[in-house]
């Protein structure tokens, strides 16, 4: 744990040079992870990270500086190392620390860290069970992973606080062959919960039989045709298209340093009227929810599309500077190994009016996208690119038969505008993001979308 | 506690629990990290951190824990967790703690002058890159990514096997390396259009490194792609770039695991001494490769490195080996343990991995070809490759090749096709071996024929 005398110390050191904030960020997490191949334990791993890291401000000029030693020579240490970054005299006097007590709407009934091993490896086993039984599917892939991540902050502003975070995950791949070829099917569901998480939202048996279902069905599929058409994305995971194509845009981390194509378009339509879009971090036990972010800030709901309108983008501290706009809880990071940045949180299109079925029987020809794969974008220009993991080519509004090997690639910004159904059921599915202050867990999330003409590769 | 009395403790503590082989794997890094963007210095970082692991067999099983933290209360912890562990695996694969080998091989990874090199002189360097790149062209907008890092490591593997007779062996072998990386991207507008262009450099010579070099080369590549459109959908003659090959061969390194093949994830299982490629494929894993990124004398069990082919002009001669792997196919190990991190579990991985070059220049490669497309990136890879069944469908760019010259940029194109067809299919491979900024290289290859989606 971090002592309060320790922090104080700690920011007036790293603010001898001239900067003008300072922050400290100890962070202590037990993670465990299992493996299981074939019905078949492959690891039991335990792992304690343990490390703090010095945050310094100048300006616009963020220097990061971080240790696995936290005694207090080691903190001093590298407090000092950060302040020698930069050249001035110093000017700010850091506030005196104040305790903050953080109210945790994200209530753990059982930490997974005093859970045994034995228990963890018992629910993967009922997943295995089910795969055993399913029709072509050769192997299972199972692996749990839970995490107790505490940490501490502290900061110049007089900021001296605490929080945990706990969560469970476990997911299931599926592999159908069929002697020559292989195809996979997977599904990971998790939370900022601990190992009550099986007791509603994980079901081991229902995870496996998705999981061969969607890996059977590829196995049977053709190869998707090439070619501009309408595609319809279905909820949950596909909500990884807006993930990728905008949220990304959307981070001070892009728009600060006018990386983004969404700079300087607050205000001003960038998507069609029926997209609206959220990232809240208050959602209670989601997989991507806060209490605090990880510079201290109480995490929020955003707005950030309202019926196509730009209506905020997210923003951490540093880049509050750079964009002289206030910071909106978006603060975070994978652990003290990183500087913290503009991240999300659980990420949705919100619900709309449009009828699931009236969605593709009007589409014409196209694809369904049931299941999304990941993805990537580049945030300059939009340029994105998902893997379609369960796809299906539409025939005159009818679903003809499944498709594999597609992916959609796109701009950002051109596909937002051209979405023309909003359906009214929305949910989540779980991801990690990797950005550059590492891999956080995040929500992506929407109802079913159409998009009416995207780029679809395949063969 | 020191990091030797820790390391002791560990041991002692992991003996009396009945672990009566035990071994500890320590990475510790010591690096530097700045951008330049603007001007301004930004995401500047430093790190001093160590990381360890122990792993040890506990009824003939082969448990595994790590920790950040170096106290007393760690050692107790650790080697209980280890003992949770070993009970719960279920993996039926004989494993060893290795005794080591009379002699390890001498690899150049290690410059000394590179962790002398002061922090001002590689912030200058950034800042430098930034302003050439920008009086380059007026077009030239602003460098959204412009970074440079050094790191500096050692690795040690500290074991412990007790034998039938009670008495203790043990090995202690330790390595450093180190090296500076620089990666730039710029930004070029011209009307509505705007594009990327990037370069990259890793070297353990930080003077290697030319500020006029890498800013030229990701600005011509910037400017050419403003003019870039999505060529027809088609099956198209086609040359992999050396600049994007290594990134297709990264994706699909896995499938040369003896570690994949034996739990049937990668489809040349069995394939030992069967031609899976053109005779023009010889792929190399060769640790010893002088300056290479992956470069070590000993691998993650602690086994003396050695450099082989994996494809013989075209013939599969090998899989990468760790020693369970070995054991288990009953043959020798390639000294491919690898962990991915140090707490990882070992497992196999290639080192400096590259396609040996050919006898033709790329010049050569084109005007062979004639017409066709050169790609010189692909994008999405973590989700558009698969890497059980080959198959891949990836977002890319390049360049039409007209009568055997450069001619037109190409953008949003989707390439598919399958790895193990793409083998098969090489016509010849370029004299050009590049290693792109990682362990995996490649000159440039002709492929025959890809498909194509585009407008």
């Amino acid at each position: 744990m971090l002592k309060q005398d320790v922090a104080q110390a700690v920011i007036a050191e790293a603010l001898k040079t001239g900067g003008d904030f300072a922050e400290i960020f100890l962070e202590d997490r037990q993670n465990n992870n299992i493996s299981m191949l074939s019905g078949r334990v492959e690891s039991v791993n335990s792992r304690r990270l343990h490390g703090a890291g010095v945050r310094v401000f100048s300006g616009f000029q963020g220097v990061y500086v971080y240790t696995n030693d936290t005694s207090m020579n080691g903190l001093l240490d590298c407090a000092k190392r950060a302040a020698s970054a930069i050249e001035g005299k110093a000017f700010y006097a850091p506030k005196d620390l104040v305790w903050t007590d953080v109210p945790n709407i994200h209530f753990i009934q059982e930490s997974p860290d005093a859970v045994k091993s034995a228990r963890k490896v018992a629910k993967m086993k009922e997943a295995q069970a089910v795969l055993n039984n399913e029709q072509e599917i050769v192997q299972g892939s199972i692996s749990y992973m839970d995490s107790v991540q505490r940490v501490w902050i502290a900061n110049s502003e007089g900021l001296f606080t605490t929080d945990t975070r706990v969560y469970t995950r476990m997911s299931v791949a599926a592999i159908a062959s069929n002697g020559t070829e292989n195809q996979t099917g997977s599904t990971s569901p998790g939370g900022m919960q601990g190992f009550e998480i099986f007791n509603a939202r994980i079901d081991p048996e229902a995870m496996a039989k998705e999981a061969a279902r969607q890996a059977r069905t590829m196995l049977h599929a053709p190869m998707c045709p090439a070619g501009i058409m309408p595609v319809v994305i279905d909820n949950g995971f596909g909500g990884v298209i807006f993930h990728e194509a905008c949220g990304h845009s959307l981070e001070a981390t892009a728009v600060a340093v006018g990386n983004s194509e969404m700079c300087g378009k607050l205000g001003q339509k960038v998507a069609a009227d029926c997209v609206t879009a959220i990232d809240d971090g208050t959602i209670p036990n989601e997989w991507g929810s806060l209490n605090i972010d990880d510079e201290g800030t109480p995490t929020t709901r955003l707005v950030l599309i309202e019926n196509g309108i730009l209506k905020n983008y997210m923003i951490d501290k540093l880049n509050a500077r750079r964009m002289n706009m206030p910071i909106t809880g978006s603060g975070r990071r994978q652990g003290y190994m990183f500087a913290p940045t503009s991240r999300m949180r659980n990420t949705y299109i919100a619900a709309g009016n449009d009828d699931n079925d009236e969605i593709i029987a009007s589409m014409g020809d196209g694809l369904y996208a049931k299941k999304m794969g990941g993805g990537s974008v580049e945030p300059t220009t939009g340029k994105f690119n998902f893997a379609v993991g369960e796809g299906y080519l539409v025939k005159d509004g009818k679903i003809a038969h499944p498709v594999r090997g597609a992916s959609l690639i796109g701009r950002g910004s051109e596909i937002l505008l051209k979405i023309d159904r909003v359906g009214k059921d929305m949910q989540m599915a779980q991801g990690m993001c990797g950005s550059i202050s590492g891999s956080i867990p995040t929500n992506v999330g929407q109802p079913m979308i159409r998009v009416s003409e995207m780029t679809v590769g395949g063969r | 506690m020191t990091v030797d009395q820790f390391i002791q403790a560990l041991l002692d503590e992991a003996q009396k629990e009945g672990i009566l082989a035990a071994e500890v794997y320590l990475s510790s890094s010591d690096s530097f990290r700045a951008m330049c963007v603007k001007g301004q210095i930004s995401n500047y970082t430093v790190h001093a951190t160590r990381g360890l692991s122990l792993r040890g067999l506990y009824n003939g099983k082969m448990g595994y824990a790590a920790t950040e933290a170096f106290d007393e209360e760690a050692v107790g912890q650790l080697v209980q967790a280890v003992k949770e562990s070993a009970e719960l695996t279920e993996d039926e694969d004989v494993q060893e703690i290795y005794q080591g080998d009379g002699e390890y091989p001498h690899v150049y990874n290690y410059n000394p002058a590179l962790d002398q090199v002061a922090e001002q002189k590689k912030l200058q360097l950034i800042q430098d890159i930034e302003k050439k790149a920008l009086a380059l062209d007026e077009r030239v907008t602003a460098l959204n990514y412009n970074m440079i890092s050094t790191s500096s490591g050692e690795t040690r593997i500290v074991n412990r096997v007790v034998g039938a007779d009670g008495k203790a062996h043990g090995l202690d072998l330790c390595y450093r390396d180190n090296m500076a990386v620089c990666y730039i991207s710029a930004t070029a507008k011209e009307g509505e259009r705007v594009s990327t262009g990037s370069a990259f450099r890793v070297s353990r010579n930080f003077d290697e490194i030319d500020a006029d070099q890498i800013a030229r080369e990701a600005v011509e590549e910037a400017l050419f792609m403003l003019r870039a459109a999505p060529v027809p959908s088609g099956a198209y003659r086609a040359i992999i770039d050396a600049k994007c090959m290594p990134d297709l061969l990264g994706v699909f390194a896995g499938v040369f695991s003896a570690e994949s093949a034996q739990k049937g994830l990668s489809l040349l299982a069995g394939k030992e001494g069967e031609i899976i490629a053109s005779e023009a494929v010889t792929l190399m894993d060769d640790p010893l490769l002088p300056g290479g990124l992956a470069s070590q004398p000993f691998d993650a069990e602690g086994v003396a490195t050695r450099t082989k082919a994996v494809i013989e002009k075209g013939k599969l001669t090998t899989l990468l080996h760790n020693l369970k792997t070995a054991k288990k196919a009953g043959v020798k190990t390639t000294g491919n343990a690898a962990k991915s991190g140090y707490a990882g579990a070992v497992n196999v991985s290639p080192s400096n991995f590259y396609l040996s070059p050919g006898e033709k220049s790329k010049e050569e490669l084109l005007s062979q070809m004639g017409d066709g497309l050169v790609i010189t990136e692909v994008s999405g890879l973590h989700a558009g490759a698969n890497p059980i069944s080959g198959d891949f469908s990836l977002i890319a760019q390049g360049y039409t090749v007209k009568d055997g010259k450069k001619d037109q940029p190409v953008e949003q194109i989707t390439v598919a096709g399958n790895f193990y067809q793409l083998l098969k299919n090489v016509r010849a491979v370029g004299s050009d071996l590049t290693f792109p900024g990682s362990a995996i290289g490649s000159p440039s290859v002709d492929v025959g024929e890809i498909s194509v989606a585009g407008k």
